[in-house]
């Protein structure tokens, strides 16, 4: 009776998951093996060939700035957890501040202040370009998605136990030490959703890339924006889509199954 | 034998709040000692102090006679089993126990050989492989002393670390943990707030309240002579009857004149008079004893418990005779188990 009422509980998002998720998946892969007439063909899938540099550029974009943002995410997320509690809700507020200010808007700032700084440097006669840059791009991903970072990390931090620690201290460990087998292994779980949660959008980003890189930097995710809207051939837009969320469900699942161990090793 | 710690008036407060204020202890080699105390009144504060997690804001903490109240808590020799025990629950037995031994880079086998000796000690063999988190509280207690002892700490810290069994397992632990002690041949810093497990375990049982050390002695010292009120109600229970000195070797108290064995006190000094409850006889009431009326009686098992009224006190006697509620009855004490205390000024 009480297993009934569960999975009738249920329901409601079993029906939502599959209006959508399922549907527009189906869909989506049915536009990738069709062309426009709607018969069946592999041609959609075989020309992603040319926007292979696209693509491993995406990659290479998202890789990096999920690494800052770890980087980074973890030592905001360790400073925010010694804090008191007042410090720990100051600054939190001050993480998800700009995240209220709308995305497209703060990304054109970020251009303008970037223009400036440029202006300057030319005036002061330094040679070199920041703004309509890949370094522009990364920079842009790696402020908006900072905050996906560090709010798990810092949960995990939150949660460690305090005493686990001081047994670790106990034993002999120094700081360094207590970090690397103690406060490390048990943040795992906080790092993985980090990871997840900035890599999965900063991979399929196409505003950023957009505003700051000067449409010259083009990312995949531009590409599929410009196969819906522009160049209109949705099929090759639906193909392109349908092989990023194999490669992205390839990568999940290889990070799922490495061990906590091995994840250490390759931090 | 020597010191191998002493406290040299420490103090430590927190947020203004006095915690230890002059604090001075001493602690022999290869000693049980136990703290005891009620709670709050800074057992685990002083333990945290040893081992180093707590800085005083003034005072000394030496070690083998060196001074080591700066040195951080990764490079004392001393180590901790924690209230809780605190296990590491991302590595197994194996791994939590093989801790310290890996932080000193020793090599893997010689590891190995140390873990299966600790397992032995703890008699946990067999439980390698298993996840702490999946550990009964008396098998993780285990791993946590496994886990310390394995450094060879000359001083082990242990804060109440039987709190969380029940009774049965805790008698075994205690037997248990005395048998180590004496297997490794070092010294036991123990913190309890049970008497009784103070009284069977130590040699030497510190008694402190609200941050003051009411009294340092062996178990049968505490026991027989406690040195104020205090000491003699938490431990164990007692009889605490206002009385007069008359002289050396005679006590005055309910209007009855007892020998005692006590003396220097001087003539005609009031005084605190301390009977246990099973040094207490009942006999049948005869003129100049001390009499009263039993008012209640409860079967405790091995004896009974019975509260007698006498003229300004109600007594608390443990006997194996039964006495009916309403019975008039007289209460006999020989003299060696009459303790006198001087009033507390
Ligand atoms: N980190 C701290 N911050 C503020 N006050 C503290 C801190 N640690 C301990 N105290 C206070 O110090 C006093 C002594 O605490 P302590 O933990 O030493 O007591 P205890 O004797 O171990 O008690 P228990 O038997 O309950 O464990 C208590 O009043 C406690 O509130
Ligand atoms: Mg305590």
């Amino acid at each position: 009776m009480g297993k009934l009422k569960n999975k009738l509980v249920a329901v409601p998002y079993y029906i939502w998951a599959v209006v959508f998720i399922v549907v527009p998946l189906l869909m989506i892969a049915y536009s990738a093996f069709t062309n426009e007439d709607g018969a069946f063909t592999f041609q959609n899938i075989l020309q992603i060939g040319i926007y292979g540099n696209v693509l491993l550029r995406s990659l290479l974009y998202a890789l990096i700035a999920t690494v800052c943002c770890l980087l980074l995410g973890y030592l905001l997320a360790y400073c925010m957890a010694q804090q008191s509690e007042r410090g720990k809700n100051i600054l939190m507020i001050l993480l998800m501040l700009p995240m209220w200010i709308n995305f497209v808007l703060r990304t054109q700032a970020m251009q303008d202040i970037l223009d400036l700084i440029q202006s300057w440097m030319e005036a002061a006669g330094i040679s070199l370009r920041i703004s309509n840059t890949g370094f522009a791009i990364v920079l842009g991903l790696i402020y908006n998605y900072l905050p996906f970072m560090v709010l798990p990390i810092f949960t995990s931090l939150e949660k460690l136990d305090k005493r686990v620690i001081e047994a670790a201290e106990d034993l002999g460990a120094n700081r360094m030490q207590v970090f690397r087998k103690v406060i490390l292994p048990l943040t795992m779980p906080g790092i993985g959703s980090g990871v997840i949660m900035v890599f999965v959008p900063t991979i399929s980003t196409f505003v950023i890339s957009e505003k700051l890189g000067g449409a010259k930097y083009n990312l995949i995710g531009n590409v599929i924006q410009e196969q819906f809207l522009t160049v209109y051939n949705p099929n090759v837009g639906a193909a392109i889509s349908l092989v990023m969320l194999l490669i992205m469900l390839f990568i999940l699942i290889i990070f799922s199954f490495l061990d906590d161990e091995t994840k250490e090793g390759l931090l | 034998m020597e010191n191998i710690i002493e406290l040299k008036d420490i103090h430590v407060s927190f947020e203004g709040e006095v915690i230890l204020d002059h604090f001075n202890l001493n602690i022999k080699d290869k000693e049980f000692v136990t703290f005891l105390g009620p709670s709050g009144c800074g057992k685990t504060t002083t333990l945290r102090t040893i081992a180093g997690f707590i800085q005083p804001s003034q005072g000394k903490v030496l070690f083998e006679g060196k001074d080591i109240t700066a040195l951080p808590p990764h490079k004392r020799q001393v180590n901790t089993v924690f209230q809780r025990y605190a296990l590491f629950p991302h590595y197994n037995v194996y791994d939590n126990i093989a801790f310290g031994l890996r932080i000193s880079k020793t090599d893997e086998k010689e590891i190995a050989e140390r873990v299966s000796e600790m397992l032995k000690l703890v008699n946990l063999k067999g439980f390698e492989k298993r996840n702490v988190t999946s550990l009964s509280g008396g098998q993780q207690q285990r791993v946590a002393i496994a886990r310390a002892l394995i450094n060879n700490p000359k001083v082990l810290l242990l804060d109440e670390p039987l709190g969380a069994l029940d009774l049965k397992l805790r008698k075994g632990m205690q037997t248990e943990l005395k048998r180590i002690q004496r297997q490794m041949g070092i010294t036991f810093i123990y913190v309890t707030h049970d008497q009784e497990e103070a009284l069977t375990m130590s040699d030497t049982v510190v008694v402190m309240k609200d941050g003051l050390i009411q009294q340092i002695g062996t178990p049968e010292d505490i026991y027989n002579e406690p040195r104020n009120p205090f000491v003699a109600d938490f431990i164990g229970e007692s009889n605490i009857i206002e009385g007069l000195m008359l002289r050396d070797l005679l006590v005055k108290f309910e209007g009855v004149e007892f020998p005692c064995v006590d003396k220097g006190f001087g003539e005609n000094k009031p005084v605190d008079v301390v009977v246990r409850p099973e040094d207490i006889e009942i006999t049948e009431p005869k003129e100049g004893m001390l009499c009263g009326t039993v008012e209640s009686v409860t079967f405790k098992g091995v004896h009974y418990e019975m509260m007698v009224r006498s003229e300004n006190y109600l007594w608390k006697i443990h006997s194996i005779t039964y006495k009916e509620i309403g019975t008039r009855v007289a209460m006999e004490i020989i003299p060696e188990y009459i303790h006198i205390m001087a009033k507390e000024v």
